[in-house]
């Protein structure tokens, strides 16, 4: 519950931070909605021109989009602000000062900085899975629901601890800080179903910079193509990411005080 | 000598005006309208629907002008206006109202014949690129600069000479320690031979040493080449080595414009008398002036009596009567005492 | 001037040759997309033989030739000098006399992209290997395509000096830079052949500039475009560069007041 309340507190903070620039606000929900209206123009313009794409349908890959605008969403509030302030830590040592704090130093660097009006794309996200699921032919049960949900989860928890990772490289190669624009650049991927791309793309956005397990994954569950051990398989690996990242970055902390001593 | 570096800096900047300061300003102001808001989250949502503004009056009517070749000290403290007028008068901010003439441009026009005759150096912020060894930040400024290469070879081994940049000009940068660091800013800074310098706080972060070279420097810098200087600093030691002139800022008005040795006789009409007593157990000092607490170390018996400076003579000569004087000394008071008087008068 | 010009070369060019790491991190963001894409519409077109007369393998060859087009024209003002306008850095560079943007800008923008395009070769090879792209090239188009590369990078350069110059007037241009990539994106060809956009798309990038800066080219190295409809083109480049120049020097000369009025 302390972390709770830490996280609220640290939301209150950069809300108010927000607030301070008005205008962007306004025009960073303006260009949200615009946004999300050209990105449906190229899916109509997709469509157009095919009925299918790799055997998915136009409301399918609408939910999609969802899916993916929900990990932008955590990306743009949690990990590319905290990703610069990182950054700029190491650079000037003020990351020390996150040490000497007496709270999870993972924690801490994670939600320092939080865009906070990004929830309104979240809002436009659900609301996209939403349309995407009651308009078309996928096919839902409750089941189905509650695993494509749990599978959002563990997959953006897979991304998040990729990104933890990564950073935590920062401490043994110093010229390692832009290894997170890789991620970044490869987001795009998750627009579109996995099965589209050719395989070595396939397999390096599901093993190595794993943006299709927090996209198209889910929506196989929803559309009910994986079966419960492949379900319960990619709960299993998301928490281990989890695990594995958090030992990851405690190992870079050590290293860390090792070396600046 | 002096009247001919004069006409020739004329001749070069093509002066207009009868004036024959390089830096003339006149009632220069500059107000900002900032923002007002309180802290709380009430007042962030509050803020947000309706913003509340204030006009901040950084500089207020400030006018003064620098001779040629001379090294002005321009102080106050935090906050009062030293670097938004040191902008204004390199052409980054535009007054509120007033004007200002440096060397017959007005600086805010941004006149690329200006440009190239001044320069302005802040603190650590960068002039050179990060990753590179300063030498190649030199040549691009050369070429920035249009610096000939006979010009550049000539300024190049004078600036290497006062500074001895030689052994970390290959460098990258980044590697380079900060006293180093500002070495190489000041040197790409003072390629192009400018004829005034503006310097905000040049010798800030820098440990002793590093200090004192970089001052000597700027004192021979000064010596040589006729430039002048404006320069703030909130070190004491820069300005007393440095400047025979002062002007002090507070609030964005004008203080003080005067020489340094002026200020304290006018400011604080007093003197130190730095007294060691020998074996004196009951003798009462406060019956001469007031004790200053402090530096000295007591134990040695020395001690240190504040007295209105026409009273010295008076006051010493009834201590050597009446005290078992050891050792006396008469001294100014700490000139930042003086202006930290000067600030708040 | 050719001799700042140069110096500025040398420098940049050391400067980004430091990074070299992050340029390849960076060079993915290039190649990402334009690889969706190829294989999104590759899919459908294998799928269906043929989509308004576009086979699998055009799709190849168009999306081949505009990753290299695409890091030709691209112009990253916005990357590497939004930020000194907001936190103030600018102040460096004015006190400078030689333009921040047209000169120091520009040259960086250069030096980026020739260690871009060393990093792409090998990758392009490998790709060329992969998807065995048919090309019919004339010595006639590449030399046609110099001017028209050239100029497609200039109105890009122009357009994103001007967008960058938001800056002196709200604290953050990026969701306006962002706007105009997701414009850009569609209209310029990144997404699809403009020629398989809906009618009404396909009349408005006809009129609007963007697919002077990348879709032209790159039609052009593919040998679809005659040589009037090639020299109307270049002549609407010329034009649109002058537009956005003008329209350059009037932001920025109004931005710099801005600056100057209330410091940073």
């Amino acid at each position: 519950m302390y972390i709770l309340k830490l996280f609220s507190t640290f939301l209150k903070v950069n809300l108010q931070q927000d607030l301070a620039y008005r205008a962007d606000a306004i025009v960073n929900m303006v260009m949200s909605v615009i946004g999300t209206g050209w990105d449906l123009l190229g899916l109509s313009i997709i469509f157009a021109n095919t009925k299918e794409i790799g055997g998915w349908g136009p409301s399918e890959l609408i939910a999609l989009m969802g899916v993916w605008r929900l990990v932008n969403v955590m990306m743009a509030t949690i990990v590319w602000p905290n990703t610069e302030k990182f950054n700029t830590g190491v650079r000037d040592g003020s990351l020390d000062y996150t040490f000497l704090q007496p709270v999870n130093s993972q924690l801490l660097i994670s939600i320092t900085r939080m865009v906070v009006w990004r929830v309104f794309d979240f809002a436009i996200a659900v609301a996209l899975i939403i349309a995407g699921m009651t308009s078309g032919n996928v096919i839902t049960s409750p089941p189905l629901v509650a695993a494509f949900l749990a599978l959002t989860f563990s997959g953006a928890a897979i991304i998040y601890s990729l990104w933890i990772t990564l950073i935590s490289f920062t401490f043994w190669f110093t010229k390692f800080d832009n290894s997170v624009t890789i991620m970044a650049a490869l987001m795009d991927a998750g627009r579109y179903p996995a099965q589209v791309y050719p395989y070595w793309l396939r397999a390096l956005i599901t093993f190595i910079i794993p943006i299709a397990v927090a996209t198209t994954v889910p929506l196989q569950a929803l559309r009910g193509e994986l079966m419960g051990w492949q379900i319960i398989g990619f709960l299993v690996i998301g928490a281990a990411a989890v695990f594995l990242s958090s030992r990851v970055w405690k190992a870079g902390v050590r290293r860390y005080s090792g070396a600046s001593s | 000598m002096q009247v001919v570096k004069t006409m020739l800096q004329q001749s070069a900047f093509g002066a207009p005006g009868a004036d024959s300061n390089p830096i003339v300003v006149e009632g220069l102001s500059k107000t900002y309208q900032v923002t007002d808001r309180e802290g709380g989250f009430g007042a962030a949502v509050r803020s947000f629907v309706k913003r509340k503004f204030r006009d901040v009056k950084a500089v207020q009517n400030v006018s003064f002008r620098i001779g040629q070749g001379e090294i002005v000290g321009f102080l106050g403290p935090n906050g009062a206006g030293k670097t938004t007028t040191l902008k204004m008068l390199a052409g980054l901010l535009h007054p509120t109202s007033g004007s200002a003439k440096v060397l017959g441009f007005t600086p805010w026009e941004r006149n690329s014949g200006y440009l190239r005759s001044m320069t302005l150096v802040m603190g650590q912020r960068n002039r050179l690129s990060w990753d590179i060894p300063a030498a190649d930040s030199f040549l691009l400024n050369q070429a920035i600069y249009r610096i000939s290469d006979a010009d550049y070879k000539r300024v190049f081994d004078e600036l290497n000479e006062l500074l001895d940049l030689a052994p970390i000009i290959r460098k990258p940068v980044r590697n380079l320690s900060l006293g180093e660091r500002m070495k190489c800013e000041l040197a790409a800074s003072l390629l192009h031979r400018p004829a005034v310098l503006f310097l905000d706080e040049p010798t800030i972060g820098l440990d002793i040493s590093a200090q004192v070279r970089i001052r000597a420097f700027l004192k021979e810098y000064n010596r040589r080449s006729g430039a002048t200087i404006l320069l703030t600093s909130h070190y004491m030691a820069d300005v007393t080595a440095l400047c025979e002139r002062i002007i002090i800022i507070h609030h964005g008005q004008t203080k003080y414009d005067g020489k340094l040795v002026d200020l304290s006789r006018r400011i604080a009409p007093f003197k130190l008398i730095g007294v060691t007593l020998g074996d004196c157990a009951d003798c009462d000092l406060s019956r001469y002036g007031t004790v200053v607490p402090g530096e000295g170390s007591e134990d040695a018996g020395k001690h240190s009596v504040q007295v209105k400076a026409d009273e010295v003579a008076a006051i010493t000569a009834r201590m050597l009567a009446e005290l078992p004087v050891v050792d006396l000394t008469i001294e100014d008071p700490p000139i930042e005492d003086v202006i930290e008087r000067a600030f708040h008068e | 001037m050719f001799a700042i010009y140069k110096r500025l070369w040398l420098v940049n060019w050391a400067e980004q040759w430091q990074y070299r790491a992050n340029l390849l991190m960076y060079l993915a963001f290039w190649l990402v997309s334009p690889i969706v894409y190829l294989a999104v519409w590759t899919t459908i077109a294998n799928a269906q033989g043929s989509i308004n007369g576009f086979t699998a393998p055009d799709f190849v060859a168009y999306y081949m030739m505009l990753l290299i087009v695409d890091i030709a024209t691209s112009d990253i003002t916005i990357h590497i000098f939004g930020y000194k306008i907001m936190d103030g850095s600018l102040s460096n560079e004015l006190i400078l006399p030689i333009h921040p943007v047209l000169m120091k800008v520009l040259v960086n923008n250069l030096a980026f992209k020739a260690l871009q395009m060393m990093a792409l070769a090998p990758i392009w090879l490998i790709l060329y290997v992969l998807y065995q792209p048919v090309f019919a090239i004339t010595v006639t188009h590449v030399l046609l395509a110099i001017p028209a590369i050239a100029l497609g990078f200039m109105l890009q350069f122009f357009a994103g000096a001007t967008i960058t110059c938001i800056a002196f007037w709200t604290t953050r241009v990026w969701s306006i830079s962002d706007f105009y990539s997701n414009i850009f994106r569609l209209l310029a060809g990144q997404f699809v052949p403009l020629a398989l956009l809906p009618a009404f798309m396909q009349s408005a990038s006809q009129v609007l500039p963007f697919r002077l800066a990348l879709y032209f080219p790159v039609q052009l190295l593919l040998g679809k475009l005659s040589l009037e409809e090639t020299l109307l083109d270049l002549g609407l480049q010329v034009v649109w560069c002058v537009i956005l120049f003008v329209l350059f020097r009037l932001v920025w000369r109004a931005g710099l007041k801005k600056y100057a009025a209330v410091g940073a």
